[in-house]
């Protein structure tokens, strides 16, 4: 152990001297001044080539150079020869940076420079150029993303370099975007064989060009154009279905979060928990609040946070089991009542101690960008991650009903109290912490949520109804009901929506799920039997 | 056993408070008649081919062991449980599979719950109001009021059952028993043709079973009765035709005798229990 | 709970369902208080100069007409709640409604005094760029009419949603949970401009109802009269349908559902009418609130407004009506004390209440009042019974 501390500890000091000594290797040779030099020549022809020799030098600091040589601001100082960056010429002294090591040199008059100076074919080649150069440094992802940024800003000169470049590539997406670039200025100067590599794109740049040639005179080319559009228009449709199943399966994986505590307590203790939404909220305040005790270090304070919400809301849960609850067995109205009044006093605690306002839970770096499907198709990461997370939960909550000893009490309590007891099953612990358990997940639910929305005090009433709709929906004291009601019920919601509008979808699926409940009125799955009549 | 009668001959003298022109045809046989009914939840099958045939006016007893079916026959007849296939008719008119509560209690179909329920908040007079055979829509309802007749037939129901005493008190506070009776008394006020009684003297006294056992034998020949009961003494007290369930279906009928002396039976009901 | 147990004497009032209350006691004494509340306010408002200490300003007239609406309302919930076994956590939509179909009759009566001047159009149509009336705005500018939609509105709401809830048997707490979605679905459908119905801001600025300006404070005096009338008439109402044998079918079937059914009598028909008949009064409770508070917005609608309302019932004692009026003026009184003292306290204390309510007095302030009553007889019972 020691020993591989020592080495690694000793290989990290090597490597750090190693980059201490490139860097001033670096200042004493600069593989960058030989080219800056041959730029300064005098003639244009040299200079075109110098610059050619500053692309395919793969440099990092061409991209700077060339754009400060377009810019007439590539400089040199007439009695020492360094080159220098202007960085503002305004006035008589400019400020200036050293254009190899970037170091600020302070002011310079603009007597001691004298710039590159450029024609009008070198700035055509140079505006070409700058389009390509991102093409060749090492990062594909990078020469993916300067591909995606010419289509349909390609023009002539650059068509020749380009070719080059997509010839040479490694990358095959790469390639690929080059190709669709130049399909886009080929299809633009009206070649019809253009249409066929763009016909699989889903870029809106090669839409807009496939629309702008079935607006042509050509009617060849339009007709082929608008056969590709109706390709492309028909693959955007899929896109879109998916686009819109996955925002209703995340939609849906919130309501499963929000739900599931509930189907618990209600579900499978029959107690009406309208205190179900601060429960949330306060997992999404412990959120809120182990990132205020970690600052800087947000992905820690996510994942503590969880078995943190879980233990402050199934605590809370306990306690309201225990002071208010347990008086009111049997008498389900009261205890919706009473469970009402804790999520009033709840509300306006947070009000009181944390703030009336609304506070933000910054996302983990890992957890926020999007998953690139394709052009049309893009998964937000949180959400992709509070759906895999909504899922593990119902999973580890179905193991926990099945599979464990307090699971098979819960059971045995719910179907036949008296004789769960008198096999020695103390009802009152297990109706106590099944209670905790549906507020723990309810806690759980609060820490995802706090990575989609703002947290705030009124958080929980915005989920209560439609928690207990899911339940009802699904069928009450069935999980696997609750899951397929949640998912569906928020797939149904953004299958409206595009339609309808936010508010008229829910008020649509609030309308649609009391006819449901008249029509079947033990949900989804409704337990059977004579124990379940009632 | 003479006020019984008294109370049975006040049909005549109060045709009114007979059920309107009692529309049961029984004249092409039995008053109750079940088909190869079949229940079954998840999958468990509550009843299973049942076939039952109840005689106008005849007192039949059902016995078996717990989950035998019977509870269920009851909600299946009462229209509380839809059977899964089978015919149920009242009479030979009526086809009680197309009916709900309401309508087949208005046909003239009473039933006493296992677990007493009368109603706890209301007097033990109000009980026998809400059960008495009249209009029974809303705003007839609403608009109701007792005459004479209807009031003195509550005082004598009330004497029935023993509860004058207690006429202007809640039903909550009554005792086990007296809830039964109360529920007996009910039955009574709905001058129902069939009476369906689930567990009668649970909870009574010898005495009351013996009181029981008078009133239920006394109904039997104007109306028809079924007693679903555990208490084997009590069964043998008035039983005349005993019909024996076992997993949803008839294992054995005939009197107390013959049903008691049936090997099969013997195997699953009564064997167990004087072993036990 | 049942005031006449035993029937009584076949006196003339005690013929008539809606008569019969005259007959009892607790209504008597009821409309009497109630009487002498109104009558000592108006002497009280009129009689007295504005500096007296006694004098009853024209605004607290208004706050007691507002707690009287509220009462009202308090007693609607009550009669499906106490009698019925039904918690209706959407009451407060029948309110709205009530309150948005005066609140509609308002509007039509500002004519083309509003900002905009438009004669038929309110001003929000106007700035909405609607160019005419939408169909359900047509017969609001006749009183006769909007006062029938007053009950109509929210009668044929409940008729629809009870038919369809108590047909398919939906009772106890599902029935809870959807009154609760259909009152949210309603406040969200309130909120769209494109409803017509003012969306956010809702309907405000009235002017006169029936010719009477609404600012002045004999119109205030007046409405705060009617609402007591209202009141009065409602409790009447419903004393009457719950002295009734239907009311003992209410209470039978709030306890034991399945055996009312057994006994052939159709539950669901029973259930629909009382649930109707409780709307519509709430919409009249909800139509004399309006033209007081000057406003009638979806808020009314939300769901905390209506849970509200039954813990006022909670805390007054469910299943006596006069117990909804005390816990209504009771809560709400504490409510204008408390928002105006320190209204940070008024949530905690309104959940306090729920749960102390429920906790610890089931049977509210009237089972407070009536337990010596009720110890007593307990014990002469033990005696009686062998």
């Amino acid at each position: 152990m020691r020993i591989t501390r020592c080495l690694t500890l000793w290989l990290l000091l090597c490597a750090l001297m190693l980059a201490l000594l490139g860097s001033a290797q670096a200042q004493q040779d600069d593989p960058g001044k030989p080219l800056l030099e041959a730029l300064a020549s005098a003639s244009y022809a040299a200079k075109s080539d110098a610059i050619d020799a500053i692309v395919a030098s793969g440099d990092s600091r061409s991209r700077a150079w060339l754009e400060a040589l377009n810019d007439g601001k590539l400089q040199q100082n007439k009695q020492t020869g360094q080159f220098v960056v202007v960085l503002a010429n305004r006035g008589r002294n400019w400020p200036v940076e050293d254009a190899l090591s970037g170091e600020p040199l302070g002011e310079m008059s603009r007597r001691e420079l004298d710039r590159i100076g450029i024609n009008n074919a070198l700035r055509g080649q140079l505006r070409s150029t700058l389009a390509v150069l991102d093409l060749y440094v090492d990062n594909p992802d990078a020469r993916l993303q300067a591909a995606n940024d010419l289509l349909g800003q390609v023009d002539a000169g650059m068509v020749a370099p380009l070719e080059a470049v997509r010839d040479q590539e490694p990358s095959e997406a790469v390639q690929e975007r080059l190709t669709e670039a130049l399909a886009i200025y080929r299809l633009e100067q009206g070649d019809a064989q253009a249409i066929e590599a763009l016909s699989g794109s889903l870029h809106p740049e090669a839409r807009a060009a496939l629309n702008g040639a079935a607006a042509s005179d050509d009617p060849a080319l339009a007709a082929q154009a608008k056969k590709a559009l109706d390709g492309i228009e028909q693959t955007l449709k899929i896109n879109r279905g998916f686009e819109t199943l996955y925002f209703g399966l995340s939609l849906g994986s919130v309501l499963v979060l929000a739900a599931i505590g509930l189907a618990i307590t209600f579900g499978v203790m029959g107690v009406i928990n309208m205190a179900h939404g601060e429960l949330i909220m306060l997992g999404a305040y412990t959120s809120w609040g182990m990132q205020q005790l970690l600052p800087g270090q947000p992905g820690l304070a996510v994942i503590l946070s969880i078995p943190a919400g879980f233990l402050v809301a199934g605590l809370a849960g306990v306690a309201i089991e225990r002071c208010v609850i347990q008086f009111l067995k049997g008498r389900p109205l009261e205890t919706l009542l009473a469970t009402f009044g804790v999520s009033l006093i709840l509300q306006q605690l947070v009000r009181t101690l944390v703030s009336p306002l609304n506070r933000t839970v910054i996302t983990p770096e890992w957890m926020s960008g999007s998953l690139v499907i394709n052009d049309a198709l893009s998964l937000t990461l949180n959400r992709l991650y509070v759906l895999g997370f909504a899922l593990l939960v119902f999973a580890g909550l179905m193991l926990v009903m099945r599979r464990t000893r307090l699971g098979l009490e819960v059971r045995a309590v719910t179907q036949n109290r008296a004789m769960a007891r008198s096999m020695g099953i103390r009802a009152t612990r297990v109706d106590m912490l099944t209670f905790g358990l549906g507020a723990g997940v309810a806690g759980l639910a609060g820490v995802a949520l706090a990575q989609l929305t703002n947290v705030g005090p009124n958080l929980g009433q915005s989920y209560i109804i439609d928690s207990f709709m899911v339940v009802v929906f699904g069928g009450v004291g069935n999980l696997w009901g609750t899951l397929v009601a949640g998912m569906s019920l928020g797939v149904i919601n953004q299958v409206l929506e595009p339609w309808a509008g936010a508010v008229l979808a829910k008020i649509i699926v609030l309308v649609f799920i009391i006819l449901f409940i008249q029509k079947r009125p033990r949900g989804l799955f409704p337990q059977k039997g004579r124990a379940a009549e009632g | 056993m003479s006020l019984l009668d008294a109370l049975a001959d006040r049909d005549r003298v109060f045709d009114f408070l007979v059920p309107a022109a009692s529309p049961v045809d029984v004249r092409h046989g039995p008053i109750l008649y079940l088909e190869d009914v079949n229940v079954s939840f998840d999958g468990f099958k509550a009843i299973n081919n049942l076939n039952l045939t109840i005689n106008d006016g005849e007192l039949r007893c059902i016995i078996g062991p717990n989950g035998a079916g019977k509870t269920t026959m009851m909600d299946i007849i009462t229209g509380k449980t839809r059977p899964d296939s089978g015919q149920v008719w009242f009479g030979s008119r009526h086809n009680l599979l197309t009916k709900n509560e309401p309508e087949i209690a208005s046909l003239g179909i009473g039933r006493k719950f296992q677990k007493p329920t009368v109603f706890e908040a209301l007097s033990v007079f109000d009980n026998l109001e809400l059960a008495m055979s009249a209009d029974k829509r809303v705003l007839p309802t609403l608009t109701a009021r007792l005459s004479g007749e209807q009031r003195s037939r509550i005082d004598e129901v009330l004497e029935t059952i023993g509860l004058e005493a207690l006429c202007g008190r809640q039903a909550g506070i009554l005792s086990h028993g007296q809830k039964q009776w109360l529920e007996i008394g009910m039955l009574l006020m709905q001058r129902p043709r069939l009476l369906l009684v689930d567990e009668p003297v649970a909870g009574m006294t010898e005495q009351e079973m013996e009181r029981t056992a008078e009133l239920l034998t006394s109904l039997a020949g104007k109306q028809s009765v079924v007693v679903v009961e555990h208490d084997m003494g009590f069964v043998r007290s008035i039983a005349r035709q005993v019909t024996v369930l076992h997993q949803g279906s008839v294992l054995a009928e005939g009197t107390m005798d013959q049903v008691s002396n049936d090997p099969k039976v013997i195997e699953v009901y009564l064997g167990a229990e004087e072993e036990a | 709970m049942s005031l006449s147990n035993t029937p009584s004497s076949s006196s003339p009032l005690s013929n008539l369902w809606l008569t019969r209350p005259f007959s009892e006691r607790s209504t008597r004494i009821f409309l009497t208080v109630l009487a002498l509340a109104l009558a000592v306010v108006t002497v009280l408002h009129l009689a007295l100069p504005a500096g007296h200490p006694l004098h009853v300003s024209s605004y607290t007239v208004t706050l007691l007409g507002k707690y009287l609406c509220y009462a009202l309302l308090a007693v609607a919930v009550d009669l499906v709640w106490g009698y019925l076994g039904i918690l209706s956590l959407g009451h407060g939509a029948f309110f709205a409604l009530g309150g948005y179909a005066m609140g509609m009759y308002l509007m039509r009566q500002i004519g083309d005094r509003g900002v905009y001047g438009d004669p038929v159009l309110p001003d929000f149509m106007v700035f909405l760029n609607w160019d005419s009336l939408p169909w359900f705005w047509h017969g609001f500018d006749m009183a006769w009419f909007a006062f029938l939609m007053v009950m109509l509105a929210p009668g044929l709401l409940a008729l629809l949603f009870g038919f369809l809830a108590f047909r398919s048997r939906v009772t106890g707490v599902y029935l809870s949970i959807i009154t609760q979605a259909l009152t949210f679905a309603l406040m969200l459908a309130f909120f769209r401009n494109e409803m017509g119905f003012g969306g956010n801001n809702g309907l405000t600025d009235f002017r006169e109802l029936l010719g009477f300006d609404l600012r002045s404070d004999a119109t205030r005096l007046g409405l705060f009269l009617a609402s007591g009338v209202a009141l009065a008439l409602g409790y009447v109402v419903c004393r009457g349908i719950v002295g009734s044998k239907l009311g003992r079918v209410c209470v039978a079937s709030r306890d034991a559902e399945a055996r009312v059914r057994f006994l052939g009598y159709r539950v669901e028909r029973v259930q629909l009418c009382v649930f109707v008949v409780s709307a519509m009064l709430a919409g009249v409770a909800g139509s004399l609130y309006v033209p007081q508070v000057g406003i009638i917005n979806p808020s009314e609608f939300s769901p905390l407004f209506s849970i509200e309302v039954v813990v006022w019932v909670a805390l007054g004692g469910r299943g006596t009506l006069y117990g909804a009026v005390i816990g209504a003026i009771l809560v709400n009184y504490a409510k204008t004390v408390f928002t105006g003292v320190m209204p940070d306290a008024w949530l905690f204390a309104l959940g306090g209440l729920f749960v102390v309510v429920t906790v610890l007095l089931p049977k509210g302030i009237a089972g407070l009042m009536s337990r010596r009553r009720k110890a007593d007889s307990e014990t002469q019972l033990k005696e009686a019974t062998p």
